[in-house]
């Protein structure tokens, strides 16, 4: 067993240092689209490239609704490509703010599996691993939703998980928060609505906190959680400016 | 004075209750034995409470029978001890009968039922005052008979009349074993009375003694329970009535400790080390054996009937200590070990009753005894489950109720061998020791399951899902019961010095100084407790209580010498206290803290299940297997089915499995003999071929035979 | 190995057509059987020819239901070719021409109303789960089949008949009417006393994918262990159908993320094959590489599972961080951590800078010895290998039997790899080895996993040691009508996407064979006969993955 300890010492420690720093690393993160300003008649067809209607003209710039972009990279690929932003800070309130201070330092959270093509369940798996160390944040996952102050869902929301589901909500005592992590979850990805599958979790159960991504890199899992506590600030989507300027000013 | 008038009150209710049995209609029999039976059992306990608290000798001379002598009854302290058991466990299973017998109505005769039981009854405080040989066994002999026909009451199903001839037949070879013993004694004095066998002791030399002491334990082993005489009991208990199982179990085997006392301890005290190490095995190995195969039984009335063997094997490595004790010299630890035994035997007597009344009232209700059946009850009968709580918690000795102090107090005698000189009987000791620890744990598992499998969780089938709550008539004893459980384990100083007195006429003990120290000045030895020993505990708080409560004290507490002042020490009072304050505080605070919290009831998880069924949920079988799988090379249950239906080769359609299991007794004694006993019948079966000739042949020689030898014997 | 001449020949009869098509895909030949003689037909190709039983895609023309079941040539296939120098002789019509094929398509068609078909799954058990799918996703009654209906479609949640892989029923909302089955109950086979069935999920574990156990047991075997799945069932299938091939495309990589590169391959290479469009050099080297990279971090990602669910935590930890390292690695080298939106019909839809690339694979290589030595203390640590060894064993018999693909097949003695037996994108360039041991049980599984990470780094360095510069997609060709197969071994197995588009793009039929699927189906075989507790080691040992399954 000693050569167990000892690797692991040798290891040592890799963490990140985010929320106390940003994470600079090249690799954390696919980053999303944002738009910037466009000469008249040119944005239209990047904006019909999208396949599932993330971007619309504003005004002149191009607007991205990142509940919906599923990483295609066809607006990238384009001619007139849009600007890629990096960042991991993308997590917004949609429903109840967050939880009372006597969460601020550690909840315990239930992931549910509503029909998530493993992607996003991955990335939720890797905020646990020795680089992200959701530990060291206070989060923790429980198998029980008794015990859980938190229900992370990955996930469109498939019809025969339905149930599943309402019955995990229904089993989590108050006060409890709902945070709907990926495209799918948001707004069905390319999967919803059908008659299999939902357009979103929030048709199932009321979602609290929104991670657009597909997937959203642990990063921004980690973001959400302390989002829910009460450490972060939302990002701000589509603000004048910078849209991604949430994670820039801090 | 007042005993004679109880016990004779008691023989006229009883024989007016047989015959007002055969005259009062059909319907009406279960209300008259449940009154006339109240009443008989009344009259038997306060004479025995007064024979037991007051230490008045009753004898009374019968008839004198030529050839045999003078027959004579008498009650003494412990025949008391023992009456008032069977009197309260009888007058608990009389008031149950009253709603219980209803289920037998029109199919078999109830008027035949209530007179054997009166007979039964009868006969049980007969062998408890008889006074000489014939009288005991004759009133042992009707207990028999009384007691089989009782177990085969239902006689239409065959498998119980099977196992009542199987107790019957057992029964008797026990009783021969007792007859021998018991003549073996009357021989050596020419005596048949008990007060004339004591002198016995003078006479005898060890041969003899041994010999009284095996024939008897091995006699009186047999109406207890004792392995390897056991194999009748657990199937005996299971198929009788339910009241009668009660009395089986509470009174009945007890009958058994009372012979092994009786002969053991009063008329022919041991001196021999080897009877307290035969004893202090064969309690240890029928407890260890009792309580696997309780853990691993899911018939309810089958768990409890090994659960007595279990219990039984406990007071009797009791009684093991106290016979080693009182063989090394050592006749306080004597007095505590006989003590600790005593206080089981009444403990187990009453949870015992309680459990099997409550395993009555569920198959009353449900139809079944199967716990891989049962479930969900605590929602439609919540009364019989806290009865069924509180016997469960007593047998798995846990604190403060009655079992825990009496499994306690016989572990710390065991551990006392340490006084001993000797390091063979120590290590005997230990074994013992560890084998009463290891059925203490099995005996929580197993009540475990049985409470749980019965009362908690989803009903696995419609009976348990349509039962309701039992008549007034039925809860009402399991209720009295229940309190006499939280009694006698919150009040060990009162049962302690009871029990301790009943011992001193016989054995010179003086266990009563020695495990309650009188530390409340009302006690009449107060003064002889050293006065720094006194302040010491007086500031742990051992005086709590000695203003208002009448007695010696609170505390149970067995002193030693100067090295180690406190042996050890405990007190259920005290801490059952403790309990009642903690938990009204902690209720309170509860209440106090989510006073304007809204709780809301939400169904349970179950991993998001559209529907939880009860077949997803554990079994008793599944619970119990563990114990199953750990202790498989002693089960080694036969496996019967194990097979696999499929079509087209890979689509399987079942899967049959089922195993059963073979009694170890059984498969390694019972079974040999009768193989054995069948041999030798076969073999002596060749004599007879139905010649003419060789049966003439067969009575010449036998008469030439017998020729010879009174020529030769003169 | 058998020899293809002594081959015997089959009955005229017992086939309606029979023709052999030779494309850059390589030999196939498809035979439509007669009704009757279907069964002997197909036992003859998998028993005598020994072609394995990959398949069953079923199609609704207008008027005929059109089921076409795939078997492709096994090991034992390959080295025969191999023997005659790799160059099948190119005969339209023979047995010898059929045993020469790479793959063998059965055609079974019947009209419309007609929905009653033969059931295979008595002699080739693969079929089984294909037929189950059938009859709930299409309404088809396969007799002799003795199990079928809640399969995709619970019955406790949609009545039966609903059909909805059927043209006429619309996919894009849910049925006006829903009347589950107030009945239901699981099925239980298990007749033993105090048997009960221990329920496990769909929600259960800490983040573990949605899917259902019953572990019928008697408390601490599980006699009998079933999972119920496709409580992810996104109909991806049906939601295809109409949409545009580059958008079916978005589909076939978003189904199963963990596996996204090597199922939008799959795709594009069927879309490639119907158009006969040919892709440069560049793109199918850099292919190659994309994938084996994918290969490598998933295994990774297999083998953290493993250690983590034998609680060996630093070992896990470790594992976890190599996975980490490859995530940001793809992240940086192609811009998506699990490389999404890098296909395209005709080669990639991006090109990568070789510096980008050299540092890649160094640092790769760097990762790949890091795991080595992972696993050099973990076959040293016996309390590890006593949790794996000789737990959850498939034998090489339920192998052959179940269809079993990927590295579970490769742990039981069955040496299939769709890149050495069926080669596909330059595969047939790179010379590589294909890891077999014979236990079949957790251990096996586990050094297949190790042995497959290390060859999947060979072959990254021989791809990019021999990356050919140029374009990385060819010019824009117009899309034509057709049907193609389309097969990748992914990290789990074969995956076949089977691709049927009309004269204006538009998917008419996409249907998913995902290697979970077969691999699935063996499972239970697994899991029974032990402990309780060695039923999360066992499915953690077997890596499969839900949503690939579910689609």
């Amino acid at each position: 067993m000693s050569r167990w300890v000892l690797s692991g010492l040798r290891a040592g420690i890799r963490s990140t240092r985010y929320p106390a720093q940003p994470d600079e690393a090249p690799g954390v993160s696919a980053g999303f689209p944002s738009g910037r300003g466009l000469a008249q008649g040119d944005s239209g067809e990047v904006v019909q490239r999208c396949p599932t209607g993330a971007l619309h003209r504003d005004g002149g710039r191009i607007a991205v609704d990142p509940r919906r972009c599923i990483h295609c990279f066809r607006c990238a690929r384009a001619r007139d490509a849009v600007a890629w932003e990096s960042g991991y800070e993308w997590a917004t309130f949609s429903g109840g703010g967050p939880l009372t201070n006597a969460f601020r330092r550690s909840v315990h959270v239930r992931v549910v599996d509503a029909g998530d093509c493993g992607a996003c369940l991955h990335e939720v798996k890797q905020i646990a691993n020795p680089y992200y160390n959701a530990h060291r944040l206070g989060f923790f996952f429980t198998p029980t939703p008794r015990q859980a102050d938190v229900l992370l869902v990955v996930g469109a929301g498939t019809d025969q998980m339905r149930t599943a589901l309402e019955k995990a909500y229904a089993a989590m005592p108050t006060p409890r928060r709902v945070i709907a992590v990926g495209a799918c979850a948001l707004s069905g990805g390319i999967f919803g609505p059908s008659f299999a599958c939902s357009d979103g979790v929030g048709s199932i159960v009321p979602v609290d906190i929104e991670v657009p991504g597909h997937p959203p890199p642990p990063l921004a899992i980690l973001h959400a959680l302390l989002l829910v506590t009460g450490r972060a600030s939302p990002a701000e989507w589509n603000a004048s400016g910078d849209e991604l300027g949430a994670e820039r000013g801090r | 004075m007042i005993e004679s008038l109880g016990v004779q009150a008691f023989f006229i209710l009883c024989g007016a209750g047989m015959l007002l049995a055969l005259l009062v209609p059909e319907r009406r029999n279960p209300a008259l034995l449940a009154t006339v039976g109240a009443a008989a059992a009344v009259a038997i306990c306060v004479s025995a409470a007064t024979a037991l608290l007051t230490g008045e000798s009753l004898g009374v001379s019968l008839w004198s029978v030529p050839a045999f002598g003078q027959l004579s009854v008498g009650v003494d302290r412990l025949s008391g001890l023992f009456i008032l058991v069977a009197g309260i466990i009888y007058l608990a299973a009389s008031i149950f009968s009253c709603g219980y017998l209803q289920r037998f109505l029109g199919h078999y005769s109830l008027r035949a039922f209530s007179v054997l039981y009166f007979a039964l009854f009868a006969s049980i405080v007969a062998v408890l005052i008889a006074r000489d040989v014939v009288s005991f066994l004759l009133a042992w002999e009707l207990m028999s008979i009384a007691s089989f026909l009782l177990v085969v009451y239902e006689y239409e199903r065959e498998e119980n009349v099977r196992a009542g001839y199987l107790m019957l037949a057992m029964g008797e070879a026990g009783t021969l074993a007792v007859l021998v013993a018991l003549l073996l004694l009357a021989g050596a004095v020419g005596s048949i009375e008990f007060h004339g066998m004591r002198l016995a002791a003078s006479v005898l030399g060890p041969g003899t003694r041994w010999a009284v002491f095996l024939l008897s334990f091995m006699g009186f082993g047999v109406k207890a329970g004792l392995v390897p005489f056991n194999s009748w009991l657990p199937r005996a208990h299971p198929v009788a009535p339910a009241n009668v199982s009660a009395l089986l179990s509470g009174v009945i085997l007890n009958l058994g400790i009372y012979g092994i006392v009786r002969v053991n301890v009063d008329i022919l005290p041991t001196s021999l080390i080897g009877v307290g190490v035969v004893a202090l095995i064969a309690g240890a190995v029928s407890a260890f054996v009792g309580i696997l195969y309780a853990t691993t039984e899911n018939d309810a009335k089958g768990m409890l009937a090994h659960s007595s063997i279990e219990n039984m094997g406990i007071i009797v490595a009791g009684l093991g200590a106290g016979f080693a004790f009182t063989a090394a010299g050592r006749p306080v630890l004597a007095g505590m070990a006989f003590v600790a035994a005593l206080y089981h035997l009444v403990n187990h007597s009453v949870y015992k009753a309680l459990l099997f009344l409550g395993a009555g009232t569920v198959d009353f209700r449900t139809g079944t005894r199967d716990l891989d059946r049962l479930g969900g009850l605590i929602r439609t009968m919540p009364w019989t489950a806290l009865c069924f709580l509180v016997g469960s918690l007593s047998i798995a000795a846990m604190y403060p109720f009655s079992g825990f102090a009496s499994e306690w107090l016989t572990l710390q005698v065991l551990l006392r061998s340490a006084e001993l000189g000797s390091p063979a009987l120590k290590l005997v000791f230990a074994f013992v020791g560890v084998a009463l620890a290891l059925t203490a744990a099995l005996a929580v598992t197993c009540f475990v399951k049985a409470f749980a499998m019965a009362f908690l969780g989803m009903a696995r089938s419609r009976s348990a899902e349509q039962s309701a709550e039992a008549p007034a008539s039925m809860l009402a004893p399991m209720g009295a019961l229940a309190v006499l459980c939280i009694v006698l384990g919150v009040t060990p100083t009162f049962v302690i010095p009871t029990l301790s007195d009943t011992l001193e006429s016989l054995a010179d003990g003086r266990a009563t100084q020695a495990l309650v120290p009188p530390f409340f000045p009302a006690a009449p030895d107060h003064a002889s407790l050293p006065a720094a020993f006194l302040s010491e505990f007086h500031d742990l708080g051992a005086q709590v209580g000695s203003s208002v409560v009448p007695g010696r004290g609170l505390v149970v507490l067995h002193r030693g010498g100067t090295n180690n002042p406190v042996v050890f020490a405990m007190s259920t009072s005290y801490g059952a206290l403790v309990l009642v304050i903690l938990l009204a505080v902690v209720a309170g605070i509860v209440r106090w803290a989510t006073r304007r919290r809204r709780v809301t009831r939400e169904v349970r998880w179950d991993g998001g299940l559209r529907q939880l069924f009860p077949e997803m949920t554990y079994t008793a079988t599944g619970f119990s297997n563990p114990v199953r799988v750990v202790f498989d090379a002693i089960l080694r249950p036969r496996t019967v089915e194990d097979t696999e239906e499929t079509v087209a080769q890979h689509f399987r359609v079942a899967i049959r499995r089922s195993q059963e299991p073979v009694h170890l007794v059984d498969r390694l004694f019972l079974n040999v003999l009768t193989t054995q006993i069948g041999r030798g019948a076969r073999l002596l079966a060749r004599m007879h071929h139905g010649r003419v000739n060789a049966y003439v042949a067969y009575v010449l020689g036998t008469l030439l035979v017998f020729l010879i030898l009174s020529v030769a014997l003169g | 190995m058998r020899a293809a001449a002594i081959v015997p020949p089959m009955p005229d009869d017992w086939c309606i057509r029979r023709s052999v098509h030779r494309d850059f895909q390589g030999l196939r030949c498809e035979m439509e059987a007669r009704p009757e003689a279907f069964k002997a037909l197909c036992r003859w190709t998998a028993e005598t020819l020994g072609y394995a039983f990959a398949g069953l895609v079923v199609e609704q023309h207008r008027e005929e239901w059109l089921l076409r079941y795939l078997f492709h040539a096994t090991a034992a296939r390959a080295l025969a070719l191999e023997a005659r120098g790799s160059r099948p002789s190119a005969t339209e019509d023979g047995a010898n021409g059929a045993s020469a094929c790479g793959w063998i398509h059965v055609l079974l068609r019947q009209p419309l109303a007609q929905v009653n078909f033969p059931s295979l799954s008595d002699s080739i058990h693969a079929a089984d789960w294909h037929e189950r799918e059938a009859e709930d996703l299409f309404g088809l009654i396969f007799e002799g089949h003795p199990s079928l209906g809640d399969f995709v479609l619970h019955d406790d949640a949609w009545q039966e008949g609903l059909a909805p892989m059927r043209k006429e029923f619309d996919g894009r909302k849910p049925p006006a009417l829903r009347s589950p089955n107030p009945d239901w109950r699981p099925e239980r086979i298990v007749h033993a006393p105090g048997v009960f069935a221990m329920p496990i999920g769909p929600i259960y574990s800490g983040t573990a994918e949605s899917v259902h156990f019953m572990l019928e047991t008697v408390g601490e075997d599980v006699i009998r262990a079933v999972p119920r799945l496709f409580y992810k069932y996104r109909a991806v299938e049906k939601i295809a159908e109409g949409r545009r091939a580059e958008d079916v495309l978005l589909l076939a990589e978003r189904f199963n993320g963990i596996a996204a590169f090597a199922h939008g391959l799959a795709f594009v290479q069927a879309l490639e094959a119907i158009s006969a469009m040919e892709v440069p050099a560049r793109a199918l080297a850099l292919r190659v590489l994309l994938a084996e990279l994918e290969r490598l971090r998933h295994h990774t990602g297999a083998i953290q599972e493993i250690c983590e669910s034998t609680a060996l935590v630093v070992a896990a930890s470790q594992a976890a961080m190599l996975e980490e390292e490859l995530l940001r690695l793809s992240c940086e080298l192609t811009g998506h951590r699990y490389l999404y939106g890098l296909l395209a019909c005709g080669g990639l839809s991006r090109d990568l800078q070789d510096a980008a690339i050299r540092s890649a694979v160094v640092r790769a290589r760097g990762i790949l010895e890091r795991l080595e030595s992972l696993e050099e203390k973990l076959v040293r640590t016996s309390s590890f290998l006593d949790r794996l060894e000789e737990v959850g064993i498939v034998t090489e018999a339920e192998a052959l039997a179940f269809g079993v693909v990927g590295p579970i097949a490769r742990a039981c003695g069955v040496a299939r790899d769709l890149r050495i037996v069926q080669p596909y994108c330059s595969y047939a360039d790179y010379p590589f080895e294909v890891p077999l041991e014979i236990e079949g049980d957790g251990y096996a599984r586990l050094r297949v996993l190790f042995a497959e990470a290390r060859q999947s780094m060979a072959l990254i360095e021989q791809a990019f040691a021999r990356l050919a510069q140029g374009p990385v997609r060819a010019a824009h060709v117009n899309v034509a009508a057709g049907a193609a197969l389309g097969w990748t071994e992914a990290p789990l197995g074969a995956a076949l996407h089977w691709l049927r588009i009309d004269a204006r793009g538009a998917v008419v039929r996409y249907r998913v064979i995902p290697p979970s699927f077969a691999n699935w189906h063996v499972f239970h075989r697994a899991a029974e006969a032990f402990a309780f507790q060695d039923f999360p080691i066992i499915l953690a040992s077997f890596g499969l993955s839900v949503a690939e399954n579910d689609r």
